[in-house]
This record gives structure tokens, C-alpha cells and sequence, in this order.
């Protein structure tokens, strides 16, 4: 759950009268445009990403444009551009005005939690606008936040002493800053970067202005919601599976999916955060989606969503694979159960048995019940299968796995489909 | 501010060795002691532990848990455990994730010697998190998790917290040298498992959790496990996402603190980088510095050897990485020899692919080809149990106001039964639904054919019975009540039990000889078991259908394997000159598990339900049996019940229920239009009175036919009565019309004419009712319905459906078409605010009526009778449903559910 930009990034910041540029979106018509040109000379045209990335000045998605046509000509070069990301290419959708904000300094500002310190830190840097990892310790602060505080202006104050930022600009940020921590706080964020900040002429004084915002929401703190930002945009890079199992997320068991390659052709139910990272290394690409269903969900919710995932995967799969170590107190029965009845129940609604060989690696409580439960049900459906038990590395059933799956495909379904039709 | 710290660490930790971390004189208190998970783990792990556990809290409540050492007390806050004078070190908690964080804040603030808190709860916000972290290294306290399985200590066999081992951690927690920290709960207990095999057992193990926050993290833990004397070595699974491993390597590069005990460690999730959200565990994220690889770079640097390889095993002293976790026997075996240390105990089996069930479908080729292997005890003896285990398991629960059987969809109020809509279910026949109530999916042709011929088996009276029913109805009684008698008197029948105990044989016989379609030959011990159980050389009394029931069995033998084990047994009877010394009970035994056993081993309904199969058949044709309108004209009714009944018995159970209201065959329409009004009274959702009734009587344990009874005393005049109501409001409208065939659209009737006189007459009727004072005017039945109102034109959208069928198939019902014109000239002349809507009673009754219309020119019918069929017609569809209901109650329900709580009763004056 990440934003980038103004366009939902300023309703964020204004929630704490944080000041952003004047700004319009993609959609706003040529005469805005000019008016705009008109107040501030110059606009910075942006491509909407709704995900967290960096780096898009480096990769020359950021124009500065001082006319109409140059800021036409901008919007219809970034409004559908990519960015490299990792190895995923990311794909704009739409772009932003904003105001040019006069400038000497840029500000780097980011609260997000430390993993070495085991605290919330900000950092703080008054040379921003660059790649935050270029920076040596000189010229980049991390100083740790006392939740029950917040953030201290004394310690803005230190860190912008120390790093040598102008003393003019050291008051309207120590009265300006304290406010993300409010946002970060209340509204249930994980990490908020503000790159750059200009300070802005104002009258006699100065004022901070947030021109980009990065954000990250912990989707286990229903706190976001109260920023009353579209919910619509954290959906946008949600596949609709992953969308319809989203839903189900409750604290009781797990129910994270990621659909990783939509040619896969092992559709897997993994158990455990460990099994699902094992697992989703070893099956590689085979992986339809990745999956933790452990945590001992309840039968209810087990059902619902080998519904969902036989509904959206079945037809392509060669191999149903469920794996897990040996749980601790997820109900092996239980889980079994809601598996294989949805299965029994796809083929019912769809009136025909999807040819698939289910590979099942798992230990725990009620093993037994729960493969004797699935071997009936594939029994009637007249499934192949192989159950192993929990005493076999987790690792050598994957690999079991892959190689059905190889050989169902190379030649296993056609016989399969020729034995159960004679 | 000032921090709490404790040297080597900048911050507080209070655990200088494994050893201490959890120990035999921890005592524990567990709050939502009583949560479903709670309550599952905590009476093992106490039970593990000696006895740990002195009390727990379950907020607002005052209770105990029951545990194999005995109750433990329950109160409703830690404040009362303290009160109560319960001295515990450690907490446990166990809640939903947004009262984590308060839970923490209480055990700090009302248990001064608290040092320890064990958060299971995943999901918990960051922020709280954060919040507990601050709190509790401000009260110099530990905290194990959160999103964890807890901690256990194999030595003084002790586990706290989650579920570390499972049910039976004596197996996995075998006492040794080897102390295990893991992001993963699940692994915590998988690695254990596999260092068994190779002989090594535990120390302490920690399931840290994999949140933002990890509150013991790494360099606590190997500071602790330095500090173990029973600790020799450490196994470590970590994943991606935070600095944890680096700055536990940092401070032991930096002489923090001594290390020199060797770490077998285990990374996964490389794929993890390129993505943009998280997945699972709370792992790092494309673009920050703690992916996997870089995990791994800091332990191979630390080691300074590279990745682990079994072919060629080069550990360093310091440890090694291993590729995948099955490495973790042969890399510590490694690590062992490289500090010249030996494993625990002898290694006990291997990781090898063991192959404990699989398909006799398909072969395979000869690389994929695993020889099947007997599992391991205990599991080869429960597998030994569950084998002769069949249908489908439902957990007990309370099943007051809960039904897996019906439901009633709040914005369509279209009721489902078994998960199909009573619109669908409308379309089926009789029998069709019968079986499906009982089934839970849909009839196949020879599940029909049998089912029909159990119902007309039962479709018998005896005369004690009828004189049950006429005095009954001497005595005015509604329908229900003198069905209620006669279904009363049923219950249960030495015979329906003999049915029951010939069920149980036949499918533990297939069970435990292990046979099926597959099965070609029988095994020779099967025909010893079979004589011993069910022959004797006495000839059995003749019987006038038991030919009919041979037959059935012999026919459908080709490819059930219940009838096919049935003939079988007739055969070798046969054989060995012998008889069958119970032919009725088991061939109806035999019929019933065949005609169910395809849901059965589809899991659909339980072994129970086929069971008592026969129970419901019986008691349903009973009921039908019973409702006969006119007995003394009807010979059909006489031919089903008495004397001769062969000849019909494989005959429509619809025809023959069709029979026995109207006294003649129905045609083509009258087919479709009975099973209409059948299927749409099936259900109207768990919520109803008859439905309550059934269920009422099953959680007080009555025998089925008596749960029956219950459904027919919570029907009454409110039901059939206001379909009765709405034909006599239609008899009134059209008794001087002339109307001849209610079913031709050629009727010669002006429809509008007859509804706006009706509509004027209730105007006059309502005017003077108000006039007169009367605060609620009778309504007109059928029209209005409290959902479908508000708007200009409102429309029922069952009574649509089923108009538009009708349309469809081109069948006509001038009482209906009247209805509609009735509810536009209210609307026109000003007496409803906008057109009601004809609901879907009006579907009964004008349906019921077109039925009759003849019967009641002819004088054939009496108005009386008439309230008695369509009383009867509600009763045949709703029986159908509370058959569902019962099985769904019984399958599920504990007894005496249906009690209402004291909190809910009300008392006025």
C-alpha cells in the first residue's frame, strides 16, 4: 500500500497543513495549464506512479517547462511512460502540474522505522533532491523518535546545525517537520519521504514545501483509512485474484497472494511464511502466484479461497501442489478439507474435472485425517495424486512436484485424459 | 531520553543465556486463555510444561480451562489474577491484533515481576508494535514475537506460547545440543524435524516472528546461546527485511560480545526483491539494502566459506549457509565434525521422498514412480482408522439460529436449500428434492429411480394409523396435528434400526476390504465375513415385495459397488445353500447406501445421514401417506397404501403424492405447476417457525421422526391458513363469474372489470373499517411484501420468476393475470400509495386454486377440504426442507442448543 506524487500525496500532507505546490492533474484543461504558467512562470510536469518509486528525475521523467506547448509535449511523453524498477517495468498512468518552486535549498526528510535501532528514526539531509544513498554521513541525519513524543525540535534542530543548513531556513522546518509525525502517526504510515522540500519566499519569511512524496501505509493498521484517500488507488496494482483474496484478510490465518507468472502451471497452496518463500524459490517461474495460507485459518475462509484460486488457476495448472513443513496449529483436516471441497465443488459448478495431478507435502495436526479426507475426494473425482509425508524434505517434494508438472505437460494428460475417458 | 540498557546492548535485554530464557519455574498467565486458539494450545502446552499456566483472562468473564493438569482458573482482567494472588513471570497473549498492544500495556502495569511477554497475534499494527517496544524497555521486559509460535525449552520440557511441536511436542522436542532461531514458525518446528534425523536435538528454540519489529532478535539470541552451556551450535532461518543478522554479525565482528559457536543458516525469499508489496512474512522490499542476497553476502562473509554443497561439505568453524532448509542434517553433521563434536543421539530416518498415499489411476513413468511406504507410527495406525472412515465430517457447534442447510438471501428473499435456490429447486420433482435435501447435490437417473422406490416402499398406512387421523379430524384438527400423531408413533422402529445396523456392515465392509469400482474380484476372506453376519439356513417369511427389491438389487449391481457387494452376498447365499436372515432390512439397506453413496464418498453428507436415510424416506412417504384428501373415492391412494403395493412402487413418488391430493393424474401443466408450489415452499431460511421447531426438537435429542413432529407443531393456520386465505379471497372474487378453466387465456372474463370492483370494495371496506375505528385494515392477501415496496411499480421477484416461466411454457393462470390487474386498479383508484406488488404466497394460491377450480364446481371438493390441501401442499414442500434442516441440526449441533441464553430472556408485566 504505497502512493507516490501530489496527486494523492497532497491530500495527505494538507491533512496536517503541510504545504505542497499548486498543482493539476493530467486532465486539466490547456486554459488551467496557461493560467498556471501565468502565476509561477515555470511548472514541473511528472508521471502519476501509483507505487512507490525513486529515481524518476535521474531517469528524465521529471520536465521543468516554462510553456503551454513544452507543457503539452511533456504530458504526452510521460503520461504513459516506464520506469525500471528492479526488473519490473512500471507503466504511468496520467501526470501532474505542479508549481516550480523557487528555491536555494532542497530538503531530504523521511520517518520511517529502523530495523538496527528497533525505533522510529527521521532522516534529515539539507542536500536533497538527490539519490539519498549518494549521501555521506556528513551531509545526511538519522536521529530516533520517541513515539511517545514525537519528533523534537530540538533534535531538527541539532541535525540541521550539524549538517550545515542556512540558520534562516532552520525555523520554518523545526515548525514545519513535527507535523509528518502527527501524519505518520495517525494515520497509519510506515515510512513517509519527502524529497525535495523547498523553502519558498513567503513575506518576510520562509516556507517549507513538500514538491514529491513517497508513502508507505501498514495495511495491518486500519488507521489509513482514515486519511480518506480513494481506495481505489491502492487497488490499481492488485490483480483482480489477488483483489477477490485481499478481501478475506482477517487476523485469524493468512491470506497473502501475490500472482507471480500468469503462464505458471503449478498452482500451489503454500502453508507458513517459510514454506512460501522456500517454496516460491524452488518452483521459480512454475509458480502461478505465491501464497502463505497458514496461521491456522478457519474452514470457512480455507474454502473461500481455494475457491477463488481454483476459479482464477485451475484450468491453466498441470499441478495442484499444497506444501507446508510440519505445522504447529494449523489443522491439517481443517485446511484439507476446505481445499478439497472447493475442488469438488469446481468441478461440480463447472461440470467437468479440470485434469490436474495434486502434490501434497505437509506435516502437522491431523495429517492423517486430512490426507484420507483429500485422498476420498480425489479418489472420486478420479484425480491422480501422491501425498508424502512430513519425514520427506519439503524441498524434495518441490522438486517432485516440478517434475510431474514437466511430464504432465510433456505427455502425463494426454494419458491421463486417455486412461479416464476409456 | 534516557534508555534501559544492559551491557553489550544499547538497550535493555534481560536473558544472559538460553538457558534462563524459559525454564521449569516460569509461571504463566495467558490472556484470551479462551480464544479459539487459546484454548486448543494453552491445555497442551500446560500439560508439556508440568503445569506452568496459573491462571488466565478472558475479558469480562469468570471461567476455567479444562487442561489434562486439571482446570485453569480463567478471570476477567490481569488485575484479578493478581488480586486472586496468582504469581506468574511471564505473559502470553493471545488476542485479536488491535488489543495487543493494551494487553501489554496491562500485564507491565499490574505485575511488577513480570519479564517476560510472548505475543502470538499476527497482523499487529507496526505502530503498536513500536508502542510495545517502548513500553516494555522502559519496564525491563522481553517480548518473544509478535506473529510467532512462542518458545520452548527441550530440556526441562517447557513450552510457553504458541504451539511449538504441535499437539505432541514431545516428539519434535527432543532434548540435545543444537538451539534454533527462525522466522518462521512453521520452520522452527520443520528444522527441528530434520536436525532429528540426523541426530541432533534442542536446546532452546525461539520462534521470533517476522515483523517490522523483532523483539528478540539475533543478537540477543546468540549472546543468550554463547552464554548455554547445553548449547553446542545454532540454526538459524531467517528471510528478508531488516538489519537483525547484520547487527548481530556486526557486534560479534566488533567484540560487543564473545561468540564462537558455530550458526548453520538457511535464507530464502531472492525472489522477494523485484517485488513492490509485501508477500507473507514482512519482507524486504525491491530496492532496500536487507534482500536475501544481501543476507546472504553477510553470512558468508561471517564465515568466510562459501554456500554449503553435500557433495563436497565445506563448513568453517565459525558455521556455513545452506542453500535450501534439507540441508540443515548434513551441514550441522558438518559443522559437528568441524568442532569436533558429536551429534546428539543416533540418527533417526532420513529426508528421502516417502510416499504415504497415492491415485491406483495412473501409472507413471519410471523416474516418477515412488514405492508407497507404510508412515511412520503413530500414523500407520491412524491411517488404519480413517481408512474405514467415509462421508463427509462436520465440526459440532451450536447450531441456535445457525444452519449449514438454508438461508435466506436479505435482499432478494429468495431462500436457498443446500446452496441452491428454491427458484431452481422449483423446476425438479419431488423426489428430486428429496434426495437433494438429503444428498446435498443432485439426483443422478438411478438415484431417482431408487429413491422413488424407498418412497413408495414407505408410502404405506396402517389402519391404527388412519383412525389416528380421522378422529383427528373429527375433532376439527389442522393437517399438521394429525400428521404429528401418526409421525409421533413411528419412531424408531426395530426394523429402520436393523436398516441402520446393515448400512453400518455394508460400509465397513467396503471400507475395510478396501473395495470399490475399481474392483475387479472380491477377496476370498469377504465371503466368511459376509456369512457370519448375514446368513442363517432358516428360510425367511415371503414377502410381496422382497421380488421387487431383488430385482432393484440385481439391476443396479453393474456399477455400484454397495449393490454389487449386495449381490454378492445373495449369490454366495445362494452358493452355500443358506438364506439371508434379515432379506427386507438389508436389500432396503443396500438400496438406501447405494442410492446415497456417490455423496457419500463425495463428502457431501455424512455417514450418519445414510445411516438414517431410510428414517427420512419413511417418514416423509408416511406424512404424504397420511394427507390423503378424499380416502373413501380415492382407489389410487387405497392401491399405494394397502394390500397389493408392487405394482406401483417404481412409479413417480410426484405422480403418486399428486394422487393422493387430488384424487387423479395430473396432466403435463399440472405437473410443472406442482412442483412449482412444492419447490417454493421448500425453505424460507433456518429462521422460520417450522424450521425452528425441527431443530428445537433435534438439539433435545428426539428420534428423527419426532424432530418431524416438531416442524408440524410450529406449522399452523398462520401457514397453510394464509394461503387458504388468499383462495377464498379469490373463490369470493370469482364464484358468480362463470369461469370455466382457469388455465385458458380464453376465459371470456374482463380481468380489469373484476379488479376494479375488487379494488372499489376494498376502498368501501377500508373507509368504513377507519370509520369504525379499527387501527390496522385487514389487508388483501397476497399483495404487498415488507422488502419489495417504495417504489412507483414493486415486483416480487420470485412471483416474476415464476410468472415468466410459466409465460415461457405458455401456461396460464387467469387468477394470477387477475392479481396483477387487481394490484394496478388499488393503485389507480387511489388505495395504495403505489402498486404493491403480488407476492409469492399468491404464487400458492392461485396455482392451488386453478388445481381445484373443477373439483370445486363439480362439488367434489368441499370448501373444508380444500383448507386441508392447501394446508397439505405447504406441508410436502416444507417437510422436504426441514428434512435438510434436520440432517444439518443433527450432522452439526451439540445438544440442547437451542436453549436462549438467560441474557436474552425478557420478563413483562
Amino acid at each position: 500500500m504505497q502512493l507516490s506524487g501530489l496527486k494523492y500525496g497532497a491530500q495527505l500532507l494538507q491533512l496536517v497543513d503541510f504545504p505542497v505546490p499548486e498543482f493539476l492533474t493530467g486532465g486539466a484543461a490547456s486554459g488551467e495549464i496557461q493560467a498556471m504558467l501565468d502565476r509561477h512562470r515555470r511548472l514541473v510536469v511528472k508521471p502519476v506512479f501509483h507505487v512507490g518509486v525513486g529515481k524518476k528525475g535521474k531517469a528524465g521523467l521529471v520536465r521543468v517547462v516554462d510553456s503551454l506547448p513544452a507543457a503539452l509535449e511533456a504530458k504526452r511523453a510521460l503520461y504513459f511512460a516506464t520506469h525500471q524498477h528492479g526488473t519490473q517495468t512500471l507503466r504511468a498512468n496520467g501526470v501532474t502540474f505542479e508549481e516550480f518552486v523557487e528555491s536555494d535549498i532542497e530538503i531530504y526528510f523521511a520517518i520511517l522505522e529502523s530495523t538496527r535501532r528497533r525505533k522510529p528514526i527521521f532522516s534529515l539531509s539539507p542536500w536533497g533532491g538527490v539519490d539519498i544513498e549518494t549521501l555521506g554521513p556528513d551531509k545526511l541525519a538519522h536521529v530516533w523518535i520517541d513515539p511517545f513524543i514525537g519528533l523534537k525540535s530540538f533534535d531538527i534542530t541539532n541535525a540541521l546545525n550539524d549538517l550545515g543548513c542556512p540558520p534562516r531556513y532552520i525555523s520554518p522546518l523545526v515548525q514545519a517537520l513535527p507535523r509528518l509525525w502527527d501524519l505518520y502517526e495517525s494515520y497509519g504510515l510506515s515510512t513517509i519521504e519527502l524529497n525535495p522540500i523547498r523553502i519558498k519566499r513567503a513575506g518576510a519569511g520562509y516556507v517549507p514545501v513538500a514538491c514529491d512524496i513517497k508513502a508507505a501505509f501498514d495495511q495491518d493498521n486500519p488507521a489509513w483509512r482514515r486519511a480518506g484517500l480513494p481506495p481505489g488507488i491502492f487497488q490499481q496494482d492488485t490483480s483482480p485474484f489477488e483483489a477477490e483474496i485481499n478481501q478475506l484478510r482477517t487476523y485469524q490465518g493468512q491470506s497473502d497472494v501475490l500472482d507471480l507468472n500468469p503462464a505458471g502451471t503449478i498452482l500451489p497452496f503454500m502453508f507458513g511464511g517459510g514454506a512460501n518463500s522456500a517454496a516460491t524459490e524452488t518452483l521459480g517461474d512454475r509458480a502461478l502466484f505465491t501464497s502463505d495460507f497458514g496461521g491456522n485459518p478457519p474452514y470457512e475462509k480455507m474454502y473461500e479461497i481455494a475457491r477463488i484460486a481454483l476459479r482464477y488457476h485451475l484450468d491453466r495448472a498441470n499441478v495442484l501442489l499444497v506444501i507446508g513443513g510440519k505445522a504447529n496449529n494449523t489443522d491439517i483436516y481443517i485446511t484439507f478439507r476446505g481445499i478439497f471441497d472447493a475442488l469438488r465443488d469446481h468441478a461440480a459448478a463447472q461440470g467437468r474435472v479440470a485434469p490436474v495431478f495434486v502434490v501434497i507435502g505437509r506435516g502437522g495436526p491431523n495429517l492423517i485425517k486430512g490426507m484420507v479426507y483429500a485422498r476420498d475426494i480425489l479418489d472420486s473425482l478420479k484425480l491422480p495424486y501422491r501425498m508424502f509425508g512430513y519425514d520427506t524434505s519439503m524441498i524434495l517434494t518441490l522438486e517432485y512436484a516440478k517434475r510431474i508438472d514437466e511430464w504432465w505437460g510433456r505427455e502425463g494428460r494426454r494419458r491421463y485424459l486417455e486412461t479416464t475417458t476409456s | 531520553m534516557r534508555q534501559l540498557k544492559t551491557r553489550p546492548f544499547p538497550y535493555y535485554v534481560g536473558i544472559h543465556s538460553l538457558e534462563e530464557l524459559i525454564t521449569r519455574d516460569s509461571r504463566v498467565c495467558v490472556v484470551n486463555i479462551l480464544g479459539t486458539e487459546s484454548r486448543k494450545v494453552t491445555p497442551v502446552s500446560h500439560a508439556y510444561s508440568g503445569g506452568n499456566v496459573v491462571a488466565g483472562v478472558q475479558y469480562g468473564r469468570t471461567d476455567k480451562l479444562e487442561t489434562p493438569l486439571g482446570d485453569i482458573p480463567v478471570y476477567p482482567s490481569v488485575r484479578e489474577v493478581m488480586k486472586r494472588g496468582h504469581h506468574f513471570d511471564v505473559g502470553v497473549i493471545y488476542l485479536p491484533p488491535s488489543a495487543v498492544a493494551q494487553a501489554a500495556s496491562e500485564l507491565v502495569s499490574f505485575n511488577d515481576a513480570l519479564k517476560r511477554i510472548v505475543i502470538i497475534t499476527e497482523k499487529v499494527a507496526t505502530r503498536d508494535s513500536r508502542n510495545i517496544r517502548f513500553l516494555c524497555q522502559e519496564a525491563g521486559v522481553d517480548v518473544i514475537g509478535c506473529n510467532c509460535l512462542g518458545v520452548a525449552n527441550a530440556w526441562d520440557h517447557v513450552r510457553i506460547g504458541g504451539a511449538l511441536g504441535g499437539d505432541h511436542p514431545e516428539e519434535t522436542l527432543r532434548a540435545g545440543s543444537v538451539a534454533i532461531h527462525s522466522n518462521s514458525g512453521n520452520f522452527t518446528t520443520t528444522i527441528a524435524e530434520y536436525l532429528r534425523t540426523a541426530g541432533f536435538g534442542l536446546s532452546t528454540v525461539v520462534s521470533s516472528g517476522k515483523d517490522v519489529y523483532i523483539h528478540f532478535a539475533l543478537a540477543e539470541f546468540l549472546y543468550a546461546a554463547q552464554n548455554d552451556p547445553r548449547t553446542k551450535a545454532v540454526a538459524l532461518y531467517a528471510e528478508p527485511g531488516g538489519y537483525y543478522e547484520q547487527e548481530a554479525l556486526r557486534m560479534i565482528q566488533e567484540r560487543h560480545f564473545g561468540f564462537n559457536k558455530p550458526i548453520v543458516v538457511c535464507v530464502t525469499g531472492r525472489w522477494k526483491k523485484d517485488l513492490l508489496k509485501a508477500c507473507g512474512h514482512a519482507g524486504a522490499l525491491a530496492g532496500s539494502g536487507d534482500d536475501a542476497l544481501s543476507k546472504e553476502r553477510w553470512f558468508d562473509e561471517y564465515f568466510g566459506t562459501p554456500v554449503f554443497d553435500p557433495e563436497h561439505p565445506v563448513v568453517s568453524k565459525r558455521g556455513v549457509r545452506i542453500p535450501s532448509i534439507q540441508a540443515f542434517p548434513t551441514a550441522m553433521k558438518a559443522v559437528f565434525q568441524a568442532i569436533d563434536e558429536k551429534p546428539d543421539f543416533a540418527a533417526e530416518g532420513d529426508l528421502s521422498l516417502k510416499l504415504w498415499l497415492r491415485d491406483t489411476l495412473l501409472p507413471l513413468p519410471e523416474a516418477l514412480e515412488i514405492p508407497l511406504v507404510t508412515p511412520l507410527k503413530p500414523y500407520d495406525e491412524q491411517l488404519a482408522l480413517f481408512n474405514k472412515q467415509v462421508g463427509a465430517q462436520f465440526l459440532r457447534q451450536n447450531m441456535r439460529n445457525t444452519s449449514g442447510a438454508s438461508r435466506m438471501d436479505p435482499t432478494t428473499q429468495v431462500a436457498e436449500l443446500n446452496g441452491t435456490s428454491i427458484l431452481e429447486l422449483a423446476e425438479r420433482t419431488l423426489e428430486e428434492n428429496i434426495f437433494f435435501a438429503l444428498a446435498r447435490v443432485k439426483p443422478q437417473a438411478e438415484d431417482v429411480r431408487r429413491t422413488n422406490l424407498l418412497l413408495n416402499l414407505f408410502l404405506g398406512l396402517e389402519a391404527a394409523d388412519y383412525a389416528v387421523v380421522e378422529r383427528a379430524r373429527a375433532a376439527h384438527a389442522t393437517p399438521n396435528a394429525y400428521l404429528a400423531g401418526v409421525t409421533a408413533a413411528l419412531g424408531d422402529p426395530p426394523a429402520l434400526r436393523r436398516v441402520r445396523e446393515h448400512t453400518r456392515f455394508l460400509i465397513d465392509t467396503i471400507r475395510e476390504f478396501s473395495l470399490d469400482e475399481q474392483t475387479a474380484r472380491f477377496p476370498e476372506a469377504l465371503d466368511a465375513h459376509l456369512a457370519g453376519r448375514l446368513f442363517a439356513p432358516e428360510t425367511p417369511p415371503e414377502e410381496e415385495r422382497l421380488a421387487v427389491l431383488y430385482k432393484e438389487v440385481r439391476a443396479g449391481a453393474r456399477g455400484n459397488i454397495v449393490l454389487r457387494l449386495a449381490r454378492h452376498a445373495l449369490e454366495t447365499a445362494e452358493k452355500q445353500g443358506v438364506h439371508l436372515r434379515d432379506p427386507w432390512t438389508f436389500l432396503v439397506a443396500a438400496l438406501a447406501t447405494a442410492t446415497f453413496w456417490r455423496p457419500l464418498l463425495h463428502k457431501r453428507l455424512s455417514r450418519q445421514t445414510v445411516e438414517d436415510a431410510t428414517s427420512y424416506l419413511q417418514t416423509i412417504a408416511r406424512m404424504v401417506a397420511c394427507s390423503v384428501i378424499d380416502r373413501p373415492h380415492n382407489k389410487r391412494w387405497a392401491a399405494l397404501t394397502q394390500g397389493d403395493r408392487t405394482a406401483r412402487l417404481t412409479d413417480s413418488f410426484t405422480e403418486n403424492a399428486f394422487w393422493v391430493l387430488f384424487n387423479r393424474a395430473p396432466n403435463d401443466v399440472e405437473r410443472i405447476e406442482f412442483k412449482y408450489l412444492i419447490g417454493l415452499t421448500l425453505t424460507n431460511g433456518p429462521g422460520t417457525l417450522s424450521a425452528k421447531g425441527a431443530k428445537e426438537s433435534v438439539s433435545a435429542r428426539n428420534h428423527i421422526s419426532m424432530a418431524f413432529v416438531g416442524f408440524l407443531a410450529n406449522t399452523g393456520l398462520s401457514h397453510g391458513g394464509n394461503g387458504f386465505e388468499a383462495v377464498e379471497y379469490l373463490l369470493e372474487r370469482f364464484r358468480d363469474t362463470g369461469l370455466k378453466d382457469p388455465g385458458s387465456p380464453d376465459h371470456g372474463l374482463d380481468l380489469k372489470a373484476l379488479a376494479a370492483q375488487a379494488a372499489k370494495d376494498y376502498a368501501v371496506f377500508k373507509r368504513d373499517a377507519k370509520r369504525q375505528g379499527a387501527l390496522r385494515v385487514k389487508p388483501i392477501p397476497c399483495i404487498n411484501h415488507p422488502v419489495f415496496k417504495g417504489s412507483p411499480v414493486n415486483i416480487d421477484p420470485r412471483e416474476d420468476f415464476i410468472r415468466k416461466q410459466c409465460a415461457e411454457r405458455k401456461i396460464y393462470n387467469v387468477f394470477q393475470e387477475w392479481y396483477h390487474r387487481l394490484v394496478e386498479e388499488l393503485f389507480h383508484q387511489g388505495v395504495t400509495p403505489n402498486v404493491f406488488c403480488v407476492n409469492i404466497d399468491a404464487v400458492l394460491a392461485v396455482i392451488s386454486l386453478k388445481l381445484v377450480w373443477k373439483d370445486l364446481q363439480d362439488r367434489t371438493l368441499t370448501l373444508a377440504q380444500l383448507q386441508e390441501l392447501v394446508f397439505d401442499l405447504f406441508l410436502f414442500g416444507r417437510m422436504v426442507g426441514v428434512a435438510a434442516e434436520i440432517i444439518d441440526h443433527r450432522d452439526r449441533g451439540t445438544d440442547l442448543d437451542c436453549r436462549t441464553p438467560l441474557g436474552e430472556l425478557k420478563f413483562v408485566l
